[in-house]
């Protein structure tokens, strides 16, 4: 109630006539009916025993600095093809971290375990077959492929995407594309990417990646 | 306790429900304002941040707002939430409704272009051969219009063209055209197209929303309450009369059951969510049309190009930066003979990097391709106007209802040939020009975003002159039901292809000069 009154109080200080400005000047016409007051009895005010400066704000330590994550929705085939795409998609660059120094597969690991089926489905589609493709052509699991042979299968599967929502409808194709778009993302919106900018003195890109003003969850309805 | 009670029942605060609420307190007339959602403190809801400090790295909520594409972790709390206040649709035809609740909606994050449309969209069935004129002209208009954007502080360049009707704008230095900008004008120019710039609501401290260039005067007149977190269920009727007495709302946090009774209902809650409560009072649609010609923008078609001169780092200096944009050029004249009726915008940007996804490449080999391209690009994108159909239509789905009991809406929109070949003619046109210009075309597509990705979306309660054609009258009045006007996107006959903020702000504050005036004389 008092940030209420007080925002109303804020709202009411700088009275900007600008519709009235703008407006044609005609004579008000008197309301057709008249408003009945009503009462409100004001909140009591009383002393807090304490006050916000007094209530000491404590350094916390974010949960990536204090432990490791444990991967556990993929196999660990899918989950070792995933790792051998983070490191082909996106290896470290100039002094940018690569996926798997951001820990990109990992994280990726989590988000499509906690995702709709349809995301899973595609993952895990895409991630059997592209073992499964290795394993006929070069009698290997896609992990053990080195750059060249993995290329004569990732590279026919690659396609132009002029919006980021333009999705392939062939199914591998689609989940090569997403799962570059996955780990490229995890990477530069990583701790360890963050950490590198701020040595090699870049700024931030304000948006989807790198940093943005985040919007908390405004008078959430499970708090009602 | 007794309680106030009220003139006018303002249902929505964004900016339709903004100017309803100034117009009418500025005339005398008591105002309560229900919105939906909470009201936002900037300085208390949002912080800068690192996007691996969000708990999905940026990504979001896995399934969270899965029609929404402008959405990320970032700004996922601005909508709202799906599962909240679902909404049906067929299978093969998937609907973007993207909605904002809190107080102010959708004119706290709009993209503030502002333009007027033109007799080309009011007067439309006449060019087009077909549909529906709006009962009203730009000349009724136009006065509105000049109206709202001195209170919405419009920069444009007056440029006298009939399709994109100037207005009363700020004056600003735009900065010269660079190189780039230039060049592409002179091909266009010479093809008969027009360039011009970009038209966009300054407003105030970088902000143009009804939260603080509307609300703050018609709360100091002391003749509007805003109570947030309240959401209406069913506009109450006068057995008796069979016009609006008040409306039930319920509470968002507790789901306590309220009414409140008033003499009029403004509805401004956002087009469809304005015709949802209509046609879940089963009020005012004797005509049948209620819900019917759902109509918006298509956005998706682009055209990325790289200038080669501007590559590796080399571009000189005034070379690359900078935007244009091209009002309608298409269909101007009856003589203009197309596979497609109506036209569409093209926005020009200069300067931009190229994305990731435009190469197939991946690697060392695709950063070097970027690092190459970076400051290289321009990028050519359209709002095209669709067709406004009968078929295009949002009902109640009673089978489905939101957290609240409220029944939800079912949303079926689909496009046609003529939208699909509007759509082409723009890529082909976009990628000639650029092609024309001695620039790289990088990618290409007129693939359309599916419905209500523009987040433009109007009709649904059509104005027109007769009322068994359409729900409002030329005031946005109902024409079942008199005391009931609908001052958002509902009313719109046809989209055009221009951001139809401007209009829904002229038209609203119209309507509420006339309602007073009505009030004044007890005509309603």
């Amino acid at each position: 109630m008092k940030r209420r009154n007080f925002v109303q109080n804020l709202l009411l200080a700088p009275v900007a006539p600008a519709v009235a400005a703008a407006a044609t000047q005609t004579p008000s016409p008197q309301p057709a009916i008249h408003q009945k007051p009503a009462t409100e009895p004001k909140t009591p005010v009383r002393e807090r025993p304490w006050g916000p400066h007094d209530v000491p704000k404590l350094d916390l330590t974010g949960v990536d600095l204090t432990g490791q994550p444990a991967p556990h929705y993929f196999t660990a085939a899918q989950f070792a093809t995933l790792r051998k795409l983070g490191a082909l998609f996106v290896p470290p660059l100039k002094s940018n971290p690569g996926a798997l120094e951001a820990q990109a597969p990992e994280f990726l690991d989590f988000l499509i375990g906690a995702s709709p089926d349809d995301r899973q489905n595609l993952y895990r589609f895409g991630l059997d077959s592209l073992d499964s493709q290795s394993r006929d052509q070069f009698q290997k699991p896609f992990c053990d492929l080195d750059a060249q042979q993995a290329d004569r299968i990732l590279r026919p599967l690659l396609v132009v995407r002029p919006w980021a929502e333009d999705f392939p409808s062939d199914p591998l194709q689609k989940f090569i594309a997403q799962v570059h778009e996955d780990l490229r993302t995890a990477t530069m919106n990583s701790r360890e990417w963050a950490a590198a900018s701020e040595k090699s003195g870049r700024h931030f890109t304000r948006g989807f990646r790198g940093s943005g003003y985040y919007w908390f969850p405004i008078d959430p309805i499970s708090q009602g | 306790m007794p309680v106030k009670t009220y003139d006018v029942l303002i249902v929505g605060s964004g900016h339709s429900g903004g100017m309803a609420a100034n117009i009418l307190t500025s005339k005398g007339i008591s105002c309560l304002m229900l919105n939906a959602g909470p009201e936002a403190d900037y300085e208390k809801d949002r912080a800068l941040k690192h996007a691996y400090e969000l708990p999905y790295r940026g990504f979001d909520k896995p399934g969270r707002l899965p029609h929404v594409f402008q959405a990320n972790e970032f700004n996922a709390n601005q909508w709202v939430d799906e599962k909240e206040v679902p909404y049906t649709c067929p299978s093969d035809a998937p609907y973007n409704w993207v909605r904002v609740r809190l107080l102010g909606g959708r004119s706290l994050f709009w993209a503030r272009q502002s333009f007027r449309l033109s007799n080309l969209e009011f007067k439309a069935a006449e060019i087009d051969g077909e549909g529906e004129n709006w009962p009203i002209s730009l000349e009724d208009l136009a006065p509105y219009y000049s109206r709202v954007e001195k209170i919405f502080r419009v920069a444009g360049r007056k440029e006298g063209w009939p399709q994109f009707p100037d207005g009363d704008f700020v004056e600003i230095n735009y900065p010269p055209d660079t190189d780039s900008i230039k060049r592409f004008t002179q091909i266009a120019t010479k093809q008969g197209v027009g360039v011009s710039k970009w038209r966009s609501a300054l407003g105030k401290d970088g902000l143009a929303s009804s939260i603080n260039l509307l609300l703050p005067d018609a709360l100091a007149t002391g003749k509007l309450d805003i109570v947030e977190n309240a959401i209406v269920r069913e506009i109450s009727v006068d057995k008796n009369t069979g016009l609006a007495n008040g409306a039930h709302f319920v509470d968002r946090h507790s789901g306590r059951e309220m009414h409140v009774k008033t003499r009029v209902v403004v509805l401004a809650a956002g087009c469809l969510e304005s015709t949802r409560l209509l046609l879940n009072s089963k009020i005012g649609n004797s005509s049948g049309v209620m819900g019917h010609y759902l109509v918006d923008q298509m956005y998706g078609v682009s055209v990325v190009a790289s200038v080669p001169e501007a590559r590796d780092g080399k571009a000189p200096p005034g070379l690359m930066g900078g935007n244009a944009f091209i009002p309608r050029f298409r269909n101007l004249s009856k003589k203009d003979k197309r596979n497609f009726i109506k036209g569409y915008c093209v926005g020009i940007s200069s300067g931009g990097n190229a994305n990731a996804n435009f190469f197939p490449l991946y690697g060392e080999e695709l950063q070097a391709k970027l690092d190459s391209y970076a400051n290289s690009c321009v990028s050519g994108s359209i709002f095209g106007e669709r067709v406004a159909r009968y078929e295009n239509h949002v009902r109640i789905d009673s089978e489905v209802k939101d957290r609240w009991g409220i029944p939800v809406l079912h949303i079926e929109a689909r496009d046609t040939d003529n939208e699909r070949n509007l759509c082409k003619d723009a890529a082909d046109t976009i990628e000639e020009w650029f092609h024309d210009a001695g620039w790289e075309i990088i990618c290409k597509t007129d693939r359309v975003n599916p419905p209500g990705y523009s987040i433009h979306e109007v009709g649904t309660c059509r104005m027109g002159d007769d009322p068994k054609k359409s729900v409002l009258n030329k005031w946005c009045q109902s024409h079942d039901v008199k005391n009931i006007f609908v001052v958002d996107g509902a009313s719109f006959v046809t989209c055009g292809w221009q951001n139809p903020t401007m209009t829904i702000l002229s038209l609203s504050m119209r309507a509420s000069e006339y309602l007073a005036e009505q009030m004044r004389t007890n005509a309603v």
